[in-house]
């Protein structure tokens, strides 16, 4: 014979109602908080798993504020580099008035005066500084990346330039040094913008004994230091798409990461609640049944 | 004729009320802890006839020889042996659960990765003053979070000594009453009411020190109880009237040990064998996190040390003190950074120092570190809630199926009443019977 003893049919219930409560409590957490893991060991592995999504995505929103800076830093040198062409395009043009045997001394020479302003122009936009400060194409120079000594201009920068990570081990070169922009070569003598601008400046104000002869020498220089600023601007453009390319990625990926975690770490709401439902029917079924056993005594029927 | 009608069923109305009585004290004792249903055996009293009057009948009635205890000491081993790995599992299962919540909210893993993210933002530009005091700031926040993850270990450790030392206390305060229990069942009658209730106090203790300690027991033909401890219940702790007293003893790390008598032994079950496992992982997290935080500053500093501030001076070491505890950021100026490296110009943006910097965390795998740390603590709290479900629910039945043999049914008691309330009738009846045949016999004229 089982014997059921009182205190134990008691204990059994509570113990049995207790449990249901208990499950029912935590799916009504995952309910309200949306989340499956309160704590790691709720589910180890997919906590760890988190942890390395939560990771990656801190480190895609550095990555992300990293190649915004990188883009504006481009977008300035591709401006500046724009500019400069319409400069040595200006200067052409002078070059040819100055080119044509016409003109007197006098007429060349302020047309020389007018290239003197171009150049000093050209130095102030190879001096642009960036949004954070620096000289935008000095490299890793602290002050500015050209200086003129003595009518002759130098450049103070590095011929290096950080790199910018993009993150999944991309980087890109946020800018570009002054020489890779403004130095080149004609002929076989090595020049840069300055010198050519500062040269032709100088021989149409009477430095040269036939000025008309330099401005023709001069346009074929133009046209070499036009070649190197627009193919400047060409690799700048490609930086600027490279980076594009990252950033859509980036995106891709920070949305398959979200995916990941909603589907690692978030709650199956309508699963939960289904689940939560089931429970409620046990525990009032379990709780009606109880009232009425705990009620059915043998006492009650002895009169 | 020996035999005495009257006598006979006065002995019957005597032992139904006995019975009655037994029958309303478990009622009575329905929920009482540790109460053991009793039943009250009856005995049929008679003599064999004198000599050579064999053949005369000779009826005395019924009495009760005793009050038998219901206990079944096979449930009741089982109870202790469940109850006791239940019970080391449930403070196993506390004390992990602490260190897991000392590593996990105290937020190293995200300050970490805070540091780390800190670092790859001044790429975009090394010498900005804002980005700088950023990394000092989450230096500062991860050194901290360190720090609070060895306090929180610490205090989770302090934690489980206190409960371990109250555990021996109380086991002692047990240890104590079942001596002197040991003592008394021996001058109690035997089949007595007073040593029914004897049994059910040194069964109720055994079991709450079982609670404790997994406990080792034999019992002697009195009644009296021998408790050992350890492997095998090798040492003694209760024996007659004699109790050892336990001590515990907490080494440098952290980790306890236990003695009876001033014999070591190491308990396999219970609060005591719970909290000093749980000590043993408390102990083993905090190591692991000391060397996560030595490694990770000693390779930063190693990379800081060799590259240049800004300002041209050679780096100082970010990180000073030793262990997770200890950690503390020695810089509070962003221009201490030494980003740039040796040689390099006077506010030099080349940040291959601070390439150097990222690589040597991201090598040093600080942040995975943490990471699998906390996998390690965390599966080892899914294991043990796993298991800690099974050993309850073992406890639980083992304790059930005890209560339905040992414990009292009101509705066997109803029944009871009934029956004993009949069998007092009855006798009562054969009183009216033996009255009426006397008035027969003194009516005769």
């Amino acid at each position: 014979m089982i014997s059921l003893s009182t205190g134990a049919f008691y204990e059994r219930a509570s113990r049995q109602m207790g449990d249901l409560r208990a499950q029912a409590t935590t799916l009504q957490q995952q309910i309200g908080t949306g989340k499956r893991l309160d704590r790691s060991s709720d589910d180890p592995v997919a906590a760890a798993r988190m942890r390395t999504l939560e990771r990656t995505q801190r480190m895609a929103g550095i990555d992300q504020q990293n190649s915004a800076s990188a883009n504006t830093d481009l977008q300035l040198t591709d401006t500046a580099l724009g500019s400069v062409a319409d400069l040595i395009v200006r200067a052409k043009e002078l070059a040819t008035q100055a080119a044509n045997g016409t003109l007197n001394n006098s007429q060349r020479a302020s047309i020389g005066l007018e290239v003197q302003g171009l150049a000093d122009n050209l130095l102030a936009i190879a001096n642009t500084r960036n949004g954070a400060g620096h000289a935008l194409f000095g490299g890793q120079a602290a002050g500015d990346a050209y200086s003129k000594t003595g009518g002759t201009v130098g450049y103070d920068g590095t011929t290096a330039l950080d790199t910018i990570d993009l993150g999944d081990g991309q980087t890109v070169l946020p800018g570009m040094v002054g020489p890779d922009a403004f130095s080149f070569t004609v002929g076989a003598s090595s020049t840069d913008l300055f010198a050519v601008l500062g040269g032709l400046a100088t021989a149409l104000q009477g430095g040269a004994s036939d000025p008309a002869q330099s401005a023709r020498d001069a346009m074929g220089a133009l046209d070499a230091g036009l070649d190197k600023v627009t193919t400047a601007q060409t690799v700048v453009g490609a930086r600027m798409g490279w980076i594009e390319l990252m950033d859509d990625r980036r995106t891709q990926m920070s949305e398959m990461v979200t995916t990941e975690q909603a589907s690692t770490g978030g709650a199956d709401i309508a699963a939960s609640m289904t689940r939560l439902q089931e429970m409620m029917t046990v525990l009032q079924a379990s709780q009606a049944s109880f009232v009425k056993l705990a009620n059915l005594s043998l006492f009650n029927e002895i009169r | 004729m020996a035999s005495d009608l009257l006598a006979i069923a006065a002995s019957g109305a005597r032992a139904a009320r006995g019975a009655l009585d037994v029958t309303a004290q478990n009622i009575a004792n329905a929920a009482s802890d540790g109460y053991v249903r009793r039943t009250a055996r009856m005995e049929e009293v008679s003599a064999a006839g004198g000599q050579m009057r064999m053949g005369d009948l000779s009826l005395s009635g019924v009495r009760i020889s005793g009050i038998q205890r219901n206990a079944d000491m096979f449930r009741q081993s089982e109870v202790r042996r469940t109850t006791a790995d239940s019970s080391r599992g449930a403070a196993e299962l506390a004390g992990l659960q602490n260190v897991q919540a000392a590593v996990e909210q105290s937020g190293v893993y995200s300050a970490v990765v805070g540091f780390e993210a800190s670092l790859q933002a001044l790429t975009a530009d090394p010498v900005d003053p804002a980005m700088r005091a950023e990394v000092i700031a989450s230096a500062q926040a991860m050194t901290n979070k360190f720090n609070i993850a060895a306090g929180s270990l610490d205090s989770a450790g302090e934690g489980l000594r206190f409960n371990a030392q109250a555990g021996v206390d109380q086991a002692n305060v047990y240890g104590g009453e079942l001596a002197r229990l040991n003592l008394r069942i021996g001058r109690a009658g035997a089949d007595s009411s007073d040593r029914a209730t004897l049994l059910d106090q040194r069964d109720l203790l055994l079991g709450k020190l079982s609670d404790i300690a997994d406990i080792s027991t034999s019992f002697g033909p009195d009644g009296s109880v021998r408790v050992g401890l350890g492997a095998g219940g090798a040492t003694d702790f209760v024996t007659g009237g004699t109790a050892a007293t336990l001590t515990m003893a907490t080494a440098t790390d952290g980790t306890v040990s236990f003695q009876a008598g001033g014999n070591a032994f190491t308990p396999s079950g219970g609060l005591l064998a719970g909290s000093a496992n749980a000590l043993v992982e408390v102990a083993g997290t905090l190591g692991q996190l000391d060397t996560l935080a030595d490694s990770m500053a000693a390779a930063f500093n190693t990379v800081q040390t060799g590259g240049i501030t800004p300002a041209g001076s050679p780096g100082q070491p970010l990180f000073s003190g030793s262990g997770a505890g200890g950690i503390t950021t020695a810089l509070t100026d962003g221009a201490m950074l030494a980003t740039a490296p040796a040689g390099a110009a006077i506010g030099s943006r080349d940040a291959s120092n601070l390439a150097a910097m990222r690589q040597a965390l991201e090598s040093g795998g600080t942040a995975s570190g943490v990471n699998r740390l906390l996998f390690d603590v965390s599966s080892k709290v899914a294991g043990r809630e796993v298991t800690q479900g099974a050993l309850d629910a073992i406890a639980s039945s083992a304790s059930v199926a005890l209560e339905e043999q040992a414990g009292v049914d009101l509705d066997t008691e109803a029944a009871n009443l009934i029956r004993f309330q009949q069998a007092f009738q009855a006798s009562g009846r054969a009183m009216q019977v033996a009255s009426t045949i006397f008035d027969t016999l003194l009516g005769i004229k």
